[in-house]
């Protein structure tokens, strides 16, 4: 049960679960009750900011721990890390879109579920080898693939935004079906491999919870 | 007698009222909104699939049955099937959406139709998902040694609730006449009819019966809200305080708290869920893909098929499409009931050979729950 089919198996349930603990999260559960105000949008972008900006560095850092007998894996890490470095700044034009004043989302600390989240990353990143993180990445990328879309359509409709202040949260969710193409030919170049396996789905588990903290702790009030 | 017995389902029943109703003439049975055709219809039929089905409502909305009624045919036609009678049944399990009444349960009405003796009754009132309650419930009762001969049926009357009478005069139509689509869409989709399986402690003296190898029934409301409902308006349904029956039947209705609803939206969210819970049972084994013969799905929305098989492909979870069987084109979503009608006419199509695994499958949006039933075919 080590094979790429087996541990995209199990990274689905992961998903899923994941999916039903962001759900039950109070900044969630106003917006898919109609409960969502302003001001909860500026607190999930600012609340998402800091750990949108870590992204391209852990995987930069984990591309840098990659050896020379993974190297295309390598070379696939550093181009999503180009590709994603600057999402940031495009959260933060969202940000001013509406209303919000760049020197607050810039100057914000992490909050409680974004230092662990982000320590978190930075461990996993700094190990030799650091496979595992291809399970955080399959829970980063879904949120970016499937609900940030879903996120952006409720926001839009609740509080009636134009389409610039929901770039960050719209612009990504295209091709879902590509990025799991994409994503199992990356599980393709490290599995099979019994512990691999077993250290992507951990880590997928431990990302997904504390990206999940990371949510519980953003509030609007 | 403390062994636990093998249980098999002896006889299948189906009931669909009157003939089949094409897709254009829909709005003669349930009627139109204001007088005018609906704008969502059309979309509706493509997202589901559904060609033809049937109403309990003649051309001119009148009823030709009861939803207990058509319940207690299908479960005569399962028990002639398997060769007995309603004075045979010693155990009753129905499972409906919305009742005839609202009080007392769907299974008294039942009965009360069936005639036969006095016997064990049970209630489930759900969406989709209570056809497996009730089969759970029958299949347990047998299988500890309670009763010999125990059915499990399921009965929609779906197009009373689509009446234009259910719309008019509530928040649910807006100022130019148009029902919103969370209601319409229903109106398409859902028809009327039901279904029933005979279990008992031993197999059919001749022919095909079906050995119940699990019932597996996952709920999921402790992460989601309502996503099919009715008794609350759209922007309450969350509330408990809000449904309907707090502020009185009439102001309700002008609140749009009684109509069938459906949230598309949370819809997405929830069929992920249902393919999770499915890769948690292949996970665990509980369910083998490549050992399941023929797979009965009960789901509306064929619309999301591609993406999810693709992802069902991608995780070893698919079951190859040539083993599917669906009759929902031909007889329309019957909700509890179209289990039932599905195997029913599975069975008679002569697919299914001795020693194969049959998988039922049913997912209900209600407040999302997702019930798996493996058969065995036994000769």
């Amino acid at each position: 049960m080590t094979g790429v089919s087996d541990v995209l198996r199990q990274l689905t349930i992961v998903f899923m679960e994941f999916e039903g603990r962001l759900e039950q999260t109070p900044l969630i559960r106003k917006l898919t009750r109609g409960r969502f105000e302003l001001a909860d949008y500026h607190a999930f972008l600012v609340g998402l900011r800091q750990q949108v900006a870590d992204g391209a560095l852990w995987m930069s850092r984990a591309a840098s721990n990659i050896d020379e007998d993974h190297l295309e894996l390598r070379s696939t890490l550093m181009r999503h890390a180009v590709t994603e470095h600057r999402d940031f700044r495009l959260l933060e034009a969202d940000y001013a879109a509406c209303g919000g004043d760049l020197a607050v989302i810039r100057g914000a600390e992490k909050n409680l579920g974004s230092e662990a989240l982000s320590a978190w990353m930075f461990h996993e990143a700094s190990r030799p080898n650091p496979f595992g993180l291809l399970g955080a990445m399959w829970i980063i990328e879904g949120l970016g693939s499937i609900k940030a879309a879903e996120w952006g359509r409720l926001v839009q409709r609740r509080l009636d935004l134009p389409d610039e202040a929901l770039r960050f949260l719209l612009y990504h969710g295209e091709n879902d079906v590509e990025h799991i193409k994409e994503f199992e030919a990356m599980l393709a170049m490290v599995l099979p491999d019994a512990a691999v396996a077993a250290r992507i789905v951990k880590t997928a588990r431990v990302t997904a919870r504390l990206y999940a903290l990371q949510i519980e702790e953003i509030t609007g009030d | 007698m403390n062994e636990l017995r093998d249980v098999y389902i002896t006889g299948v029943g189906a009931h669909l009222p009157g003939p089949p109703v094409a897709s254009a003439a829909i709005e003669d049975h349930i009627g139109r909104i204001g007088g005018r055709d609906s704008a969502l219809g059309r979309r509706a039929l493509r997202w589901n699939g559904v060609e033809t089905r049937h109403y309990a409502l003649d051309r001119d909305g009148r009823p030709t049955t009861s939803n207990a009624a058509m319940c207690a045919a299908a479960i005569r036609a399962a028990l002639d099937h398997a060769a007995l009678t309603p004075r045979d049944l010693s155990f009753l399990a129905t499972a409906t959406t919305q009742g005839d009444y609202l009080v007392p349960g769907h299974g008294s009405n039942v009965h009360g139709e069936l005639g036969g003796g006095p016997l064990e009754l049970a209630s489930f009132q759900s969406v989709c998902g209570s056809a497996l309650m009730a089969a759970k419930s029958a299949w347990l009762s047998v299988r500890a040694g309670e009763h010999d001969i125990a059915a499990a049926a399921a009965s929609e009357f779906s197009s009373r609730w689509f009446r234009p009478a259910f719309y008019e005069g509530s928040a649910l139509v807006d100022a130019k006449g148009r029902l919103r689509p969370e209601a319409d869409y229903l109106r398409f989709t859902l028809s009327d009819g039901a279904g029933a399986v005979v279990m008992e402690p031993s197999p059919r003296p001749a022919g095909l019966s079906l050995r119940v190898r699990f019932i597996d029934l996952i709920s999921l409301a402790d992460r989601f809200d309502p996503c099919m409902w009715a008794g609350a308006a759209p922007e309450s349904r969350a509330d408990p305080l809000s449904t309907w029956a707090f502020s009185g039947p009439q102001a309700a209705h002008a609140e749009g708290a009684i109509a069938l609803l459906q949230d598309f939206e949370l819809l997405k969210r929830v069929i992920r869920a249902w393919v999770g819970v499915y890769l948690q049972k292949v996970e665990a084994g509980r369910i083998a893909p490549a050992s399941i013969d023929h797979l009965l799905c009960h789901y509306s929305a064929r619309s999301l098929r591609t993406e999810i098989e693709g992802l069902l492909e991608s995780t070893a979870g698919m079951i190859p499409r040539d083993r599917w069987f669906s009759n929902l084109s031909t007889v329309g979503n019957v909700g509890s009931a179209s289990i039932w009608v599905m195997l029913e006419a599975f069975l008679r199509s002569g697919r299914l050979s001795p020693g194969q695994q049959v998988l039922c499958v049913v997912p209900e949006s209600g407040r999302v729950l997702v019930g798996f039933m493996l058969l065995e075919a036994v000769e």
